[in-house]
């Protein structure tokens, strides 16, 4: 067939479409939807009893609004990913959040490690937090992913890996508001890592998550 | 007179009324960018005997996700983008296909018998063959040919228009006659 024929053949009852709204407004409505679903599990699982006293720490403040932050930007950007001809800077957004959360939590670290030496690192020795993040996650990454298939994932990857980030960076935020007093190396450890593990075990299934989509 | 690559701010008058369901408008848009997208094509592809193949390919895709565009922006950075994504997928296809065709002659004869041997052979080399087509003409013939649905529910479960749909399939039993004869 030639390509002037598969034109003619595509123009014939061509259908309206409903335009894609710009990421922002995607955003917004990701958040609306998600948000409350954070507060149900925030208020289910209570406020942490020292929550008061931890806000007026700035390392735990400037710590929850960087992760806040990274999941936002995450979200904006896998949204953004979904828009064809998106430059990649700006998919890269995300990436100035997450280096403020990892310095606060490193940071953290340093501390701990000046007090109390090798011992800081015995925290971080078994796994936790990941599965409260992973499962605080389905909602926002559910949500976000059917927000995302709308657009065209032309680097399904990326976009997972994007959401995934979003989703758990969030989880990791809202986790900080009813989890106990927790190290700063298992923060590192299960809190970014697990974020960054998440991500990646997304971007693995990219294609499967956005394969009809693009 | 041929369109000229600066002609962007009514390709996106014209994409938008072709996103409000404008045929005339779309045949416009599409007719100007074709040879904007040959030129993308061959600078990508250079060499390439299935650069034409490409091209359609792009154009299929533009049609799927023209909804994705934006009018407020130019309109060449999304189609190069979609360029790119398809050119990527070919060049992933052919270097699927090379490993997988130069792992063939390994695959060890379990029955003493030719025939049977052969007929494995056969379902194996096509579902290698299903397995290095683009993921949209893949899924499209599992679709219509394997699952033996019909044209408006596979069009509707894929996203694509009923005319889209038979393209895909049509070009990808070409693309599968191609590799196994090839």
């Amino acid at each position: 067939m030639r390509s002037e024929d598969l034109i003619a053949l595509l123009q014939q009852d061509l259908a309206p479409v409903r335009r894609l709204p710009p990421p922002g407004v995607r955003l917004a409505r990701w958040l609306l939807l998600v948000l409350p679903a954070m507060a149900v599990i925030v208020a289910a699982m209570g406020l942490r009893p020292d929550l008061a006293e931890h806000l007026a720490e700035p390392r735990f403040v400037a710590e929850a609004l960087a992760a806040l932050a990274t999941g936002l930007a995450a979200a904006w950007a896998a949204l953004a990913s979904t828009v064809p001809g998106t430059p990649t800077r700006r998919l890269a957004l995300p990436a100035l959040p997450a280096a403020l959360w990892l310095a606060t939590i490193g940071e953290g670290c340093w501390r701990e490690w000046l007090v109390l030496g090798p011992d800081s690192l015995v925290p971080a020795l078994e796994p936790q937090c990941l599965p409260e993040i992973a499962a605080i996650s389905i909602v926002p990454l559910a949500v976000l992913v059917l927000l995302a298939r709308r657009g065209a994932a032309l680097a399904p990857a990326l976009t997972a890996a994007l959401s995934a980030l979003a989703a758990a960076a969030l989880a990791s935020a809202a986790l900080s508001l009813f989890h106990h007093a927790e190290a700063a190396m298992v923060v590192l450890v299960w809190h970014f890592g697990g974020v960054a593990l998440l991500s990646g075990l997304a971007a693995l299934s990219g294609r499967r998550l956005f394969a009809v989509a693009a | 007179m041929p369109p000229r690559d600066d002609d962007s701010g009514q390709w996106s008058r014209w994409m938008a009324a072709a996103q409000d369901g404008d045929g005339a408008a779309y045949g416009r848009v599409m007719a100007a960018l074709l040879p904007v997208v040959r030129r993308m094509v061959a600078r990508r592809l250079p060499g390439s005997g299935e650069r034409e193949d490409v091209v359609q390919e792009v154009l299929l895709t533009v049609h799927t996700v023209r909804h994705t565009y934006d009018p407020a922006r130019p309109l060449l950075p999304w189609l190069a983008a979609i360029v790119a994504h398809r050119c990527a997928d070919l060049r992933r296809g052919e270097a699927r296909q090379v490993r997988r065709t130069s792992s063939i002659d390994d695959l060890p004869e379990t029955i003493g018998a030719v025939e049977p041997n052969m007929m494995a052979m056969d379902v194996a080399t096509l579902g290698r063959a299903m397995a290095a087509l683009p993921e949209r003409q893949r899924r499209a013939l599992e679709l219509v040919k394997l699952r033996e649905m019909s044209v408006a529910d596979a069009a509707a479960a894929t996203g694509m228009t009923p005319g889209a749909l038979k393209v895909t399939v049509h070009r990808a039993i070409k693309a599968l006659k191609g590799m196994l004869t090839g």
